[in-house]
């Protein structure tokens, strides 16, 4: 005891000690279940933010110039693909139109509510990306759009190569989006996105559970043993639970394995967009209707 | 009034490693070579200027990255920027180091930096990884570009913070 008080009436370890406790405290602040920043928090983000979008889109496009350099040679094989793509485009786009005005006819048909009419009619916001987080085990992203906008949390945001996170905390005019890779069944802090295929959403289902760092490939649970999904395969969202909007493309199917109880499988996905060099992504929102929360 | 422009720098410097640092950074290599600027800056005022000084800007500058960047916890960088800045200071504010020596110091303090980090995390279930594959895979890497950094800026980071030193002897001498 004599010993302890000793160790008290050095003062450095005593502040060291207070440091600990306020370090912890704050830490438990922050875990629990917190619905909005404080305001002190969301004047900073938007300052700081504010500042930092004046450099990153300079430095994009400097950046961007020089990559435009050397990539000129493929323009041309893209430009070829591009044209297929645009065929393929306008052939579909006719049936496109056919079958929404069946289905409008349908849902009147069936008399619809106008909940279910308006419950996949998703806005794409573009945002822009302003400055990366420098912390390994923490890679949000800062977007220039808030609740101004009307961005709330949980929202889906995508590039134009498939989904690439989720909306975790808003400020007025900016936004953080945690990554996809952060995406952890233990993490008090991340949920996880139900997933289909392809072609086949009526079919496949699985629960994309977390991401492994390790090889890099987001882990797919919960499939189904009659399940027809096979390797290269497109995963999209499947927008059951009506948290996350359906249809987002989120990767290819890599590898299948039996699960751990030998009862379903699990797979390993690749993520079909790049989190390097992002500059614009869409935040994909749901349409809100008064019983939406239920 | 020398203690602003150190601020106005640090924070100059906090901006570029989020905003511009992404766009440098070959792509592909984004999430293993990771800036930590700040830090190193830091680093160089608790050899420099002093103990204290090193505290406060490791704290200030530590809690606005948690918060900017809130993903999981807030706090964390705060107290380990200054907890790492205080105890560089404690050991060697006195000596005036040289710049093998300051540059195998900053080496040594973004490892433990670093690991620290990726151990809290670890502690509270946000990563599940294994401490030799973050080595390899982040922390490693990045200690090149903050040894690079750090060579940099060597010369004019030891200028201004010896100077600001000189200005307010009373403040930080004991």
């Amino acid at each position: 005891m004599i010993e302890l008080f000793k160790l008290m009436r050095n003062k450095r370890m005593f502040m060291l000690m207070i440091g600990f406790i306020l370090f912890i405290a704050v830490i438990g602040f922050s875990l629990s279940d917190r619905k909005e920043s404080t305001w002190p928090e969301k004047f900073l983000n938007d300052s700081v933010v504010y500042v930092q979008q004046w450099f990153y889109k300079p430095a994009g496009y400097i950046a961007g110039f020089f990559e435009d350099i050397g990539n000129l040679r493929l323009i041309y094989e893209e430009n070829e693909q591009l044209r297929l793509t645009a065929a393929a485009y306008s052939r579909d786009k006719i049936k496109y139109n056919f079958v929404e005005k069946e289905n409008e006819r349908l849902t009147d048909a069936l008399s619809f509510t106008e909940r279910q009419k308006q419950m996949y009619n998703y806005t794409y916001l573009i945002a822009q990306v302003v400055s990366v987080s420098n912390d390994a085990n923490n890679r949000a992203m800062k977007i220039n759009l808030g609740s101004e906008s009307g961005i709330k949390p949980n929202m889906a945001v995508t590039t134009i190569d498939g989904l690439i996170g989720l909306i975790s905390s808003v400020t007025p005019f900016t936004a953080t989006v945690t990554p996809i890779t952060e995406l952890d069944e233990a993490s008090p802090t991340f949920n996880s996105i139900a997933a289909t295929i392809l072609g086949r959403e009526n079919e496949s289902f699985g629960i994309l559970s977390s991401y492994n760092k390790e090889t890099s490939r987001l882990v797919m649970t919960k499939i189904a043993e009659n399940d027809k999904m096979t390797v290269t395969d497109t995963v999209i969202t499947s927008g059951l639970g009506n948290v996350y909007p359906r249809g987002l493309v989120i990767g290819s199917v890599e590898s299948l394995q039996v699960g751990d109880f030998g009862l379903t499988y699990t797979a390993s996905v690749k993520l079909a967009a790049s989190f390097d060099h992002l500059t614009e992504v869409f935040v994909v929102k749901v349409p809100e209707l008064e019983d939406a929360g239920q | 009034m020398s203690m602003n422009r150190i601020i106005m720098l640090i924070l100059l410097l906090f901006i570029l490693e989020g905003a511009v640092m992404p766009w440098i950074i070959p792509e592909g290599l984004g999430s293993r070579i990771i800036p930590h600027f700040v830090f190193v800056s830091v680093i160089f005022s608790a050899l420099y200027s002093g103990r204290h000084q090193a505290l406060l800007l490791g704290v200030s500058f530590g809690f606005l990255q948690d918060i900017i960047y809130f993903g999981h916890l807030l706090g964390a960088h705060a107290f380990i920027m200054g907890l790492i800045g205080y105890f560089t200071g404690v050991l060697l504010e006195r000596r005036r180091a040289t710049v093998m020596m300051a540059l195998s110091i900053i080496g040594f303090a973004c490892i433990l930096y670093d690991s620290v980090i990726f151990f809290i995390y670890k502690v509270f279930r946000i990563t599940s990884e294994t401490y030799a594959w973050a080595l390899l895979n982040h922390i490693l890497p990045s200690l090149f570009l903050q040894l690079a950094f750090a060579l940099a800026c060597y010369v004019p980071a030891r200028r201004l913070f010896e100077a600001q030193t000189k200005a307010n002897p009373d403040k930080d001498g004991e």
